[in-house]
C-alpha cells in the first residue's frame, strides 16, 4: 500500500512540475480593469435609476397628501355627524308608514 | 504572503493602485491554480479575471489582512466551481472545444514530432487528470489544492470553513478513491508511468 501511496505522491509532484503556473498575457490586467469599470458603471446606473424612482415616489406621495389635505369646495354633505345626516335624509314623517315612532310624536 | 499587510489594507480602503499591485503579485499563482482546477488553458484568464473582479468588490468585507490568502483561494475555488458548472451544462465534446494544447499535441503526434520524453510527460498529465476526473468534483478540487497546490490543512480549514477532522476524512476518502483508480489502471496496463520528470 505504501508503494502505491509513494507512486501517487510522485505522480502528483510530477504533475505539478509539468503544469507550471502560466504566464499571464499582457492584456490580463487592462482587461480586468475594463471589467471592473463596466460593472462600476452598471452599479452607478442602477443607483441613479433607484434615486429617480425614489424621487418620483416621493413626489407622488406629496401630490396625494396635498390632494387629501386641501378641503373640497363642495363638502357640505360632509358637515355634521352621521346621525344628523341620517335625520336629514329621512324626515320623521317618512318613518311613520314604516311603523317607526319618534319621540316627538 | 506575497505582499505586505499594509498594501492589502490600502486596497481594502479603495486604493486602486494598491489593488493593482495585489493583482500583479498574485495573478500568476492564481492562474496556475485555476489552470490545474479547470484544465482548459484557453479559459484560465477569464476565470482569473472573474476571481480578481470578485475580490475587488468583496475586499471591504475582509475582516483582517491576515486572512487575505485563504479568502483569495476561496474566491478562486468558487469561481472555478461556477465555471465547471457552466461547462457541465454545455458538455459538448467537439473538436473545436478541445483546448489549444490538446490540438497542438494531437497535431504534433500526427506529424510524429513528439519525443519519447514529451510522450511520457503527456502520459503523466493525462493519467493524473484522468485519476482526478474519476472522483467527484468537490473531492477533486480539495485533493488538487492539497496534493498539487501544496496547501496545508490549516489553510484548507480557512478556505472551506470546516474543522480539520472533517477535512482529513474528506481528503482520506478522496485520496483512497484516486489510489484505487490508480491501482486499477496500473494493474490493467502493467506499465510504469512514474519516473524522473
Amino acid at each position: 500500500m505504501d508503494q502505491w501511496n509513494n507512486e501517487l505522491e510522485q505522480l502528483f509532484g510530477q504533475y505539478k512540475r509539468l503544469a507550471p503556473d502560466p504566464e499571464p498575457s499582457s492584456n490580463f490586467t487592462p482587461e480586468l480593469w475594463r471589467k471592473i469599470e463596466a460593472r462600476q458603471s452598471l452599479v452607478v446606473r442602477i443607483r441613479r435609476l433607484t434615486k429617480v424612482f425614489v424621487a418620483a415616489a416621493a413626489a407622488i406621495c406629496m401630490v396625494f397628501a396635498l390632494f387629501l389635505a386641501v378641503p373640497a369646495s363642495d363638502n357640505s354633505i360632509l358637515n355634521g355627524n352621521y346621525v344628523d345626516l341620517l335625520a336629514e335624509t329621512h324626515p320623521a314623517e317618512n318613518l311613520a308608514p314604516l311603523g317607526i315612532r319618534t319621540d316627538t310624536e | 504572503m506575497l505582499v505586505e499587510f499594509e498594501l492589502i489594507q490600502k486596497a481594502r480602503t479603495g486604493d486602486d493602485a494598491a489593488f493593482n499591485q495585489v493583482v500583479l503579485a498574485y495573478r500568476k499563482r492564481i492562474l496556475g491554480t485555476i489552470a490545474r482546477l479547470i484544465g482548459r488553458p484557453e479559459d484560465v484568464e477569464d476565470v482569473g479575471q472573474e476571481v480578481f473582479l470578485r475580490l475587488y468588490y468583496s475586499l471591504d468585507q475582509l475582516r483582517t489582512p491576515e486572512v487575505f490568502e485563504p479568502w483569495l483561494y476561496r474566491l478562486t475555488v468558487n469561481a472555478s466551481y461556477d465555471y465547471l458548472r457552466k461547462q457541465r451544462r454545455r458538455n459538448e465534446a467537439r473538436m473545436s472545444d478541445l483546448s489549444e494544447q490538446q490540438v497542438l499535441l494531437a497535431d504534433a503526434a500526427a506529424g510524429g514530432k513528439v519525443s519519447i520524453e514529451q510522450e511520457r510527460q503527456k502520459n503523466v498529465k493525462e493519467l493524473v487528470e484522468a485519476l482526478l476526473g474519476a472522483i467527484p468534483e468537490h473531492d477533486r478540487i480539495l485533493l488538487t489544492l492539497k496534493e498539487v497546490e501544496g496547501l496545508s490543512l490549516k489553510e484548507l480549514e480557512k478556505i472551506y470553513s470546516v474543522n480539520e477532522n472533517a477535512l482529513k476524512v474528506r481528503l482520506f476518502r478522496a485520496r483512497q478513491r484516486v489510489l484505487n483508480a490508480y491501482q486499477a489502471v496500473q494493474s490493467k496496463s502493467g506499465k510504469q508511468v512514474v519516473g524522473s520528470a
